[in-house]
């Protein structure tokens, strides 16, 4: 497509991906009008956008290992923790080790530790069938947990770490950008005023790193993914016999599969700790490698787009409830106020009712997976059925993928 | 064909040893190493391989020649498919050697033995799922710049070169093959045989030096074992060896010779069609008598 035509770009989605987009834009689009209305503060707005990337990218990563490789990481969670324990034993006020030095420094540390646990955990495994890596990374990660939470001379242990910078602390004009910019005061409706202050250009900040990280990271794996390099990865997760026998090194493919997932995971743990400005040993608690699993089976497994959309919504799921602690949610309440109190000398107060809905969460969570292996077990999003590398293949194939292809198999999309 | 050699000496003799064909024996070691070096692709020298009391590969020895079409029967539990697991590297031998182009391949990864030219197809025809027909194809030929994480960002150019050359021999090898109309097709959705014709096709894209068939026509329709077996024999005509295993007798006669008869885990004769079909052994191996 030469030219940018929404009408014919929205026919040429399949339906999964119009629903998508249209659960996109209602969400962003509802969030937007309750944040201007003054219903929600736009810096937990993008404290929540953070949270969403966050998990986007540790989808990103268990797809690269699950998803692509058919590696089963029950690790997530501690490689995550790696990444935040990397940048805050760096920065942190209280470190034991070696705070005060730049963020960057933190980043690397926490890839670095990534890394080497991933080999170390795969030099033994990866030979072997998946359920032992499978078996062997439910252990590191409580190993991991464990050791965090009890060598307190080395980590802090459950006091967690403090004090841990922004990441753009020491550089030029992002240093001082939230300060330079000015106090914005928007009032669309009365009595409902946004601010826009200091938190909210410094949660911005975090925002735009995450931004960067989630693009660096979604261009490798989309250009690896269709890729040969990513069809020996395919082959594996159909067939690894298969791959020997063509004489691809399974083993080698499935180590940088592998470390591949796991330093992304990490790039989420370091962005985490420089968004928290804390962490300790409750971030590396299982459940998150539980939402994680779920924001790819949700997606779909193999596609990188899916694994985008699954950490956000995964993030609206964990967060969501908060919203409905009282019905109406605040946010609505207060728009709906505010409105009806535009009219002089009128004052109403909406009532609402007092609920306790964070044991939602994980109801919510276990009807997702319920809905998607009963009515989309591919997930929302699968990857398309043929991935080749762009440049080999013909123009008008590129444009319309689904050629020969989509028709075989409902909802085959790209990736 | 079969050769003895010293290690073999001490070994209990397989019945090719003993004298089934005395004259191809003595012609064989005549011929003497420099001759049998250029034309042995693959040598298998007392190979062995025992699962707890069961002797699956007891002692088997024997050779393909280059440019030859090798067939391989024998009774079921012949060990006919634990020998080519052992040849590709699936399984370690417990003893003996395994030869290619004259290089020991004994207990190399079977990613090195494909490397070094030997390719094997398996009896139940491998499914790669989520691609096309094409894409499964692509995976066929070895040490693609493609393969490389780090070229992909640092000569995304190389890749794409090779990636249109790989797609355009894909191209004609189906069309080759007859089947470029299934090349959009996803891999899963052809039939069994149609997915033979595309693993045959597939390996070819590796260029072997040899290529290991198991069963290739086990469960196709006559149809498609014809079209398997000219698409074999175009190949052999083009320089590529095999060595195959096949229950289907009219099939393998009228493709092979050589042929090899395995029992027991070791081989029991091997001669021409005619020789293997009128070999008593065989009828009784096969049988407990009568003709094969």
């Amino acid at each position: 497509m030469s030219q940018v035509n929404a009408r014919e770009y929205w026919t040429d989605m399949n339906r999964a991906e119009q629903g998508v987009a249209t659960f996109m834009a209602v969400t962003i689009g509802g969030l937007l009008v309750a944040m201007l209305a003054g219903g929600l503060d736009p810096t937990y707005f993008l404290f929540l956008f953070g949270l969403g990337g966050m998990f986007a990218l540790m989808s990103l990563g268990l797809n690269a290992q699950w998803g692509f490789t058919g590696l089963i990481n029950f690790s997530v969670a501690a490689f995550f923790g790696l990444g935040a324990y990397g940048a805050a034993l760096m920065t942190a006020t209280n470190s034991p080790v070696a705070g005060g030095f730049d963020p960057i420094f933190g980043l690397v540390l926490g890839l670095v530790l990534a890394a080497v646990f991933a080999v170390a955990i795969g030099i033994p495994t990866l030979r072997l069938r998946a359920d032992y890596l499978a078996i062997a990374t439910l252990g590191l990660a409580e190993v991991i947990r464990t050791v965090i939470l009890n060598e307190r001379d080395l980590t802090a242990g459950s006091q967690g770490l403090r004090g841990i910078p922004g990441f753009f602390e020491n550089w030029p004009v992002l240093s001082t950008f939230p300060e330079a910019m000015p106090g914005l005061r928007i009032e669309i409706i009365p009595g409902q005023p946004v601010v826009l202050e200091l938190s909210f250009w410094e949660q911005l900040l975090n925002v735009s790193l995450l931004l960067v990280f989630l693009g660096v990271s979604f261009f490798v794996l989309r250009r690896a993914h269709r890729s040969p390099w990513g069809r020996v990865l395919r082959t594996i997760r159909s067939d690894e016999d298969l791959a020997k026998t063509l004489g691809k090194n399974t083993y080698w493919y499935k180590m940088q599969a592998f470390v591949l997932g796991s330093l992304v995971m990490a790039l989420a743990g370091g962005f985490f700790a420089h968004l928290n400005l804390f962490v300790d040993p409750s971030n590396l608690d299982p459940i998150t490698t539980f939402y994680v699993w779920v924001a790819v089976m949700l997606g779909g497994a193999g596609s990188n787009r899916g694994a985008l959309f699954g950490g956000f919504v995964v993030v609206a799921i964990r967060e969501g409830p908060r919203f409905i602690n009282e019905l109406p949610p605040a946010p609505v309440r207060n728009v709906l106020e505010g409105i009806v109190n535009v009219i002089p000398s009128v004052t109403v107060e909406i009532p609402s009712i007092v609920l306790d809905a964070g044991p939602l969460r994980l109801l919510l969570i276990g009807l997702t997976i319920i809905l998607v292996m009963r009515y989309r077990p591919q997930g929302v999003l699968p990857p398309q059925r043929e991935l080749i590398w762009p440049d080999a293949i013909e123009e008008d194939e590129k444009a319309r993928p689904e050629m020969g292809v989509r028709e075989a198999k409902t909802g085959e999309i790209d990736d | 064909m079969t050769e003895s050699t010293d290690e073999t000496v001490d070994q209990p003799t397989t019945a090719a040893e003993t004298g089934s064909k005395p004259e191809a024996q003595s012609e064989t070691d005549q011929r003497g190493a420099t001759l049998s070096k250029s034309n042995v692709v693959l040598r298998v020298d007392d190979l062995q391989k025992s699962f707890g009391a069961l002797a699956a590969t007891d002692h088997a020895t024997f050779e393909v020649e280059r440019g030859t079409i090798t067939g391989m029967i024998g009774p079921n539990g012949a060990g006919k498919s634990t020998l080519f697991n052992l040849i590709s590297g699936y399984y370690d031998p417990d003893g003996g050697t395994v030869s290619l182009n004259d290089g020991e391949i004994t207990g190399e990864e079977p990613y090195n033995i494909a490397e070094r030219g030997l390719i094997r197809t398996f009896q139940t025809p491998r499914k790669l799922e989520g691609m096309t027909v094409r894409e499964a194809m692509m995976i066929g030929p070895q040490n693609q710049p493609g393969e490389s994480f780090r070229k992909l960002f640092t000569s995304p150019g190389e890749v794409g070169d090779s990636e249109r050359q790989n797609l355009a021999d894909v191209e004609r090898i189906l069309e080759e093959f007859e089947i470029d109309h299934l090349a959009r097709q996803p891999a899963t959705d052809i039939s069994g045989g149609q997915m033979k014709l595309v693993e045959l096709a597939r390996a070819m894209l590796a260029e072997p030096d040899i290529l290991l068939l198991d069963e290739p026509v086990a469960g196709v329709n006559p149809t498609l074992a014809n079209k398997l077996a000219e698409q074999i024999r175009r190949l052999n005509d083009e320089g590529t060896t095999f060595l195959l295993i096949e229950h289907d007798m009219d099939f393998i006669m009228n493709l092979a010779d050589p042929i090899i008869v395995l029992n027991q885990g070791s081989v029991l004769t091997e001669g021409t069609p005619d020789e293997v079909r009128s070999d008593d052994r065989v009828a009784d191996a096969y049988l407990g008598g009568g003709s094969v």
